[in-house]
């Protein structure tokens, strides 16, 4: 189900508990690569939160972040919030800065989009 | 005897188009990517994406096998290359081993880890990404007041404080000059980050011949003779086996004053492969890998009387260097602090620079180098004072320039000034745009709540580097001109121009004192294999020097010329002037195209004389020159959006005699354009990681034509003492006056807002914040 949420997503495959490692596509203006990576979840404390890990490298530079998702119950709906903090670099962090912030927002809300359609069906 | 040549008209002083033009207007001028050699390789660099990261591992395998690689090469196999040199010394520096490939650790972002060789540019550079690296990501530093602060991570291990050097000058007695202050002003400026921005990135050809033991290194560069030096010793190759070409070279400001690890790396390439092997620069890997210029944070303190007298000066300096020190950078502060007292007659100052280590690109000379910084902060605090005191900022500054009559004029940090009338551009300016009524309109301006400013810079430069004992490599420069059989002229010379137009100047010079035609001479440099040696183009030093040297070798030139003259002619009493050798008593002469035949021929050799006409001279400037000047901006503010409008821009700079107004006004212009760059738009920003996040220029704001006012010359004349042409320099006075008077003009327009100082680059939105909020 994750796979298919995150926009881009190529195949994530389990390494250990908690451990994944993942391929995914991902555009930025100009730029595009194929990342490969790893994701961690953390600090879980079902059913209310935990931690994302997620480290990747490609041609293009380089993502590593960690988000805190929260779920909250609220009426028949489960509410989820995120908060994290994201590092880019190489040729992605020299030419596409401004892009960043727009592109991340995008894919997080296709994410939850994607999440939400997947968890209906 | 026929009179063949007949000129009387000098060329010294006239507006001559460039001859250098056409070839690069059309395009068809010859840089080092233009350059096709059978067999040649190319080269694609593999660089650090980490600011601050080990090197676990590097995997090779993939790419050595892709199509068209013939060779990759990391930090083990160019170990034994000599390091990145370093040509500052200061007391105590610490220098970092600069390996021209990284070993097990990268410092900066862009930093080589790897140099994947290929038949085809493309090939190349695809391998490179199949290059892996395994990476162990240590915590960064990009701010260098963050670098020295207590737990800032190391950028060098060895060295946990992230100081580069420390670096002190005092002059007279500045804690006596703050006691008896009536009045002192502090203020923090900032220089920030710029990216030089070339037109032309660097590049390298690098051809072994191994069966004749020698090398031919093309490169784009402003100082050949000095990378021949530099980068032979490094390869550990003979200096006589490396010949260094510099072809056509699109800019530098500075940015190629140096010998970057990839002129090594390349040399090591061709004599590995035993084949030619080019490396093209690309723009993205300029933004990182080439020099960025200023990158200061300065503390300035300022006493002074009631009246205005300035007493004494205090600055805390704090340089960032990046991750290395390129060839001159950690001299560059030192020459702001030498610059510090400005045109200013006080002999009270005291300076601290901090060097200090920040996992950046490495900072060095960028037009102006050290000048332009030391001229915004002065003539900032000078501003600032006349604020304090309520004074005009024109009336302030006459008020403490040096007076004519002490001239020759010893400087609180040991310059001498050697001439000057400091407030003959400052008048002469003002009346140009009629001051008095500018302050009347802004006045009115103001009434109507309209924001409109006038900004006052009066700098002075030390040009012409430089006397060598104040030099890291010699300040000496080289000329040669070689008379050929046909009495063409050819001029060689060490100056090593790449767009300041010397190929027309050094023609005028040579032109007027052999009086031949202008199209008769030919002048050549950047070539190691013709030129006997050069020290280079940067400094605003070229016609200083290298002019000065062709100057000299001239006047050899003339004395044999006499000599052989005197033998056709059959009588000593000659003279040499318009391209003839006259005897007056007989009535006859003999054209210079004719005793160069005769040299040559040498039928008939004057006593103790060589047959030939060629003559060299080195010459050593016994001091810098120092040009001055005054430039005056007038600006409007939209309130509504914080954009300025520069409405007046106006240069008078004294840069002593000119040899051709055309090609000054060209320096001027494009000096004003960088320093309005640096005032308004541009700066290099790294994020907290050491990543450069303005590594294009869609997030650099590079200055574009349309944004420019049009910039108005002057000129005030002072012939400079230190050399015969009387010539200072003016490469850089226009990017030394530009970034004051813009930031003056601003902070005046909105000074009756209680706003005092501004830091580059003054946005819009920075403007607009302060229009809509108060102070800065």
């Amino acid at each position: 189900m994750l796979a298919r949420a995150i926009p881009g997503c190529e195949g994530l495959e389990q390494t250990g508990p908690d451990e994944y490692r993942m391929k995914m596509k991902m555009a930025l203006a100009s730029l595009s690569g194929a990342f490969e990576g790893k994701v961690k979840i953390t600090d879980s404390n079902p059913p209310s939160s935990f931690r994302l890990l997620v480290e990747g490298s490609s041609k293009i530079g380089f993502v590593k972040g960690e988000g805190l998702l929260t779920l909250t119950a609220s009426g028949e709906n489960t509410d989820i919030s995120y908060e994290g903090d994201a590092q880019i670099g190489g040729t992605m962090a020299a030419i596409g800065q401004r892009l960043i912030d727009g592109t991340s927002k995008m894919m997080i809300k296709k994410f939850f989009e994607k999440l939400t359609a997947e968890s209906a069906s | 005897m026929a009179t063949t040549i007949i000129q009387t008209e000098k060329l010294v002083g006239k507006r001559i188009r460039r001859r250098e033009d056409p070839r690069l207007i059309t395009g068809t001028a010859t840089y080092v990517d233009d350059i096709q050699m059978p067999g040649m390789h190319h080269a694609a660099i593999v660089r650090s994406p980490h600011a601050a990261a080990k090197i676990r591992s590097i995997n090779i395998k993939a790419a050595a096998e892709a199509p068209g690689v013939v060779a990759v090469f990391t930090g083990k196999d160019t170990e034994k290359v000599g390091p990145v040199p370093c040509g500052a010394s200061l007391p105590g520096l610490r220098v970092p081993h600069h390996y021209i490939l990284a070993i097990d650790r990268v410092y900066l972002v862009g930093h080589p880890v790897a140099v994947v060789v290929a038949t085809d540019r493309y090939l190349a550079r695809d391998a490179a990404d199949l290059v892996e690296v395994e990476w162990e990501v240590l915590p960064a530093v990009a701010d260098p007041e963050k670098a020295i602060a207590p737990g800032a991570p190391p950028v060098h291990p060895q060295w946990p404080d992230n100081v580069a050097f420390v670096y002190h000058q005092e002059g007279g007695d500045v804690d006596k000059a703050f006691a008896e202050a009536e009045v002192v002003v502090k203020q923090r400026i900032t220089s920030q980050r710029l990216i030089p921005s070339a037109m032309e990135t660097r590049g390298v050809l690098a051809e072994w011949r191994g069966a004749d033991r020698q090398m031919t290194l093309y490169t784009s560069t402003q100082i050949p003779h000095l990378v021949r030096t530099l980068v032979s010793g490094m390869l550990g190759l003979e200096e006589n086996r490396m010949r260094v070409i510099a072809p056509e070279v699109g800019g530098g400001f500075g940015s190629k004053l140096n010998v970057y690890s990839e002129e090594a790396l390349m040399g090591f390439v061709s004599m590995k492969i035993g084949k030619p092997v080019k490396w093209i620069e690309s723009r993205r890997e300029n933004f990182l890998c080439t020099i960025h210029g200023r990158g200061h944070v300065d503390y300035f303190e300022v006493a002074a009387k009631k009246d205005g007298t300035i007493l004494g000066i205090k600055l805390k300096l704090i340089q960032d260097q990046g991750a290395y020190h390129q060839l001159l950078g950690p001299a560059i502060p030192t020459l702001s602090v030498l610059m510090m007292p400005g045109l200013y007659r006080t002999k009270n100052v005291r300076a601290e620079i901090v060097g200090v280590f920040t996992n950046c690109t490495p900072t060095d000379a960028y037009r102006g180098a050290g000048r332009p910084e030391a001229t915004h902060g002065i003539e900032r605090m000078v501003d600032i004072l006349a604020d304090e005191l309520k004074m005009d900022p024109a009336e302030i500054r006459l008020k403490n320039f040096v007076h004519n009559e002490e001239f020759p004029f010893p400087t609180a940090t040991g310059l001498t000034y050697d001439s000057g009338d400091y407030a003959a551009p400052l008048q002469k300016a003002m009346g140009i745009v009629d001051y008095k009524k500018l302050l009347a309109e802004q006045a009115e301006a103001r009434k109507q709540g309209k924001l409109m400013g006038i900004g006052i810079c009066t700098y002075g430069e030390i040009c012409g580097f430089g006397p060598s004992p104040a030099t890291p490599a010699g300040g000496w420069e080289c000329g040669t001109v070689r008379v050929e059989p046909s009495g063409k002229v050819t001029v060689l010379t060490g100056s090593c121009h790449h767009g300041q137009g010397e190929e027309t100047t050094f023609a005028q010079i040579a032109a007027d004192e052999l009086g031949v035609d202008i199209d008769d001479i030919l002048v050549l440099r950047g070539d190691t294999a013709i030129v006997p040696y050069g020290i280079g183009t940067f400094g605003s030093r070229a016609t200083a020097i290298g002019g000065t040297a062709l100057y000299f070798a001239l006047q050899d030139l003339k004395v044999k010329i006499k000599k052989f003259g005197a033998v056709l002619l059959g009588s000593p009493d000659v003279s040499f002037a318009n391209g003839q050798v006259t005897c007056n008593k007989m009535g006859k002469s003999v054209s210079f195209k004719e005793v160069a035949a005769a040299s040559y021929r040498a039928m008939k050799l004057p006593p103790n004389t060589e047959p030939g006409l060629v003559s060299t001279h080195f010459w050593e400037p016994p001091n810098f020159t120092f040009g001055f000047g005054a430039h005056i901006a007038v600006t409007e503010i939209d309130p509504e959006t914080g954009q300025i409008t520069v409405r007046r821009y106006l240069a008078v700079d004294d840069c002593g005699n000119i040899i051709n107004p055309l090609l000054v006004d060209g320096q001027v212009h494009g000096g004003v354009a960088q320093g309005m760059g640096q005032a308004l738009w541009e700066q290099g920003v790294y994020d907290d990681n050491g990543q450069l996040i303005t590594g294009e220029y869609t997030d650099y704001a590079m200055p574009r034509a349309h944004m420019m006012p049009w910039i108005q010359s002057e000129h005030t004349i002072t012939p400079s003492p230190v050399n015969p042409l009387g010539v200072k320099g003016v490469g850089e006075a226009g990017t030394i006056g530009a970034s004051p008077s813009l930031v003056n003009s601003v902070v005046d327009a909105l000074s009756h807002l209680g706003v005092r100082h501004i830091d580059m680059p003054m946005t819009p939105e920075k403007i607009w914040k302060l229009v809509a909020g108060g102070k800065n």
